[in-house]
C-alpha cells in the first residue's frame, strides 16, 4: 500500500506561479520572474545572484514551497531528502560556459560559471541553506514518466531515515523555456 | 579612474554582487571572512581570473590569493607592482 502523500505543490512556468492551487501575483515574464520572487519573498541570500537559471528556478520554487509549509527552518534535519528530475540536465549553463571558453585569444574560463555545469548543484544549494542532511540527488532522464519518478521516490523512502522529500520536475532549457513542478512528499 | 575604484567595479561585476555598489566597498575592509562580503572559494578563483584577464597577472598557487585578496588596498598594491597590462 502506498502511504506517501504530496502535502504541498508549486508550479512555476514562464507566465505563472501557483502554490497549492493559488496563483501568486507576478508582473515579470520569463526568467525575470525569479528575481521578482526573490526580492519579494526571500531577499536574504545574495548567493542567489550567482546562480544559473536552473539553480534559480529550483531555489525559488523550494523557498516558496517551504514558506508555505511553515515549519521551523534552518535547523539540522536528517530526515528530509531533495531529489529533482529533468531532461536537459544543466544544458543552459553548459552552453554559457562553452561560449565563455570558445575564444582562444581571450581564454578565461569562469570558475563561477563552471560550477553550474552540474545539475545537482541546485540540490546541494537547497540542502546547504536548509541544513538538510538527507539524500540529495538530481536525476536526468530521457522523458518525464510519472511511474519512473514514483519508483525512484519510493526508493528514497526505503533508507529508514527519510520521512519527507522535496521533489519534482525542474527544467530550464533557456531564459524563456523553463518549468518547475515541485512537491513536498511525506511518508 | 583610480585603480582602487576600478578594481571595486570589476570585483562587483565579476562576483555578481548585485546589492553592492562601489561606494559600499571600503578600501581597507576585508573581502573574505565573517566581516567581509561573504565570499567563498569560487569567488577567490574568480578574482584570480579577474587579475589575469585585466592585468595579465598569473597566480599559479591559489593559496597566494589569501594574502592578495585581503582588501581592496592590498589588492591594488599588488596589481600596481605586478601588472603586465
Amino acid at each position: 500500500m502506498n502511504m506517501k502523500k504530496a502535502v504541498h505543490k508549486i508550479t512555476i512556468t514562464t507566465t505563472e506561479v501557483v502554490v497549492d492551487g493559488k496563483p501568486l501575483d507576478v508582473t515579470c515574464l520569463g526568467s525575470n520572474i525569479f528575481t521578482e520572487l526573490y526580492r519579494k519573498y526571500v531577499n536574504d541570500y545574495p548567493k542567489y545572484f550567482k546562480m544559473d537559471i536552473l539553480c534559480k528556478l529550483g531555489f525559488i520554487a523550494t523557498e516558496l514551497l517551504l514558506q508555505t509549509e511553515g515549519k521551523v527552518r534552518f535547523e539540522p534535519c536528517e530526515d528530509r531528502a531533495v531529489v529533482f528530475f529533468n531532461r536537459s540536465s544543466s544544458l543552459h549553463a553548459d552552453k554559457s560556459f562553452e561560449s565563455n571558453i570558445c575564444n582562444r585569444e581571450s581564454f578565461y574560463p569562469s570558475p563561477a560559471m563552471f560550477v553550474y555545469t552540474l545539475p545537482n548543484i541546485v540540490t546541494g544549494e537547497i540542502a546547504i541553506r536548509n541544513k538538510y542532511y538527507g539524500e540529495t540527488n538530481f536525476i536526468v532522464i530521457e522523458k518525464r514518466d510519472e511511474d519512473v519518478l514514483e519508483n525512484i521516490i519510493d526508493g528514497v523512502f526505503t533508507d529508514n531515515m527519510t520521512t519527507s522529500v522535496v521533489t519534482g520536475w525542474l527544467e530550464a532549457e533557456s531564459e524563456e523555456e523553463f518549468n518547475a513542478e515541485i512537491y513536498i512528499i511525506e511518508k | 579612474m583610480e585603480l582602487k575604484e576600478e578594481l571595486k567595479g570589476k570585483i562587483i561585476d565579476a562576483l555578481n554582487l548585485e546589492d553592492i555598489v562601489v561606494t559600499d566597498l571600503e578600501d581597507d575592509a576585508p573581502l573574505f571572512g565573517e566581516d567581509g562580503l561573504g565570499l567563498d572559494s569560487i569567488d577567490a578563483l574568480e578574482l584570480i581570473v579577474l587579475l589575469e584577464k585585466n592585468y595579465g597577472i598569473k597566480i599559479s598557487d591559489p593559496k597566494e590569493g589569501k594574502n592578495i585578496f585581503k582588501s581592496v588596498n592590498v589588492m591594488a598594491d599588488y596589481v600596481e607592482k605586478n601588472r603586465k597590462k
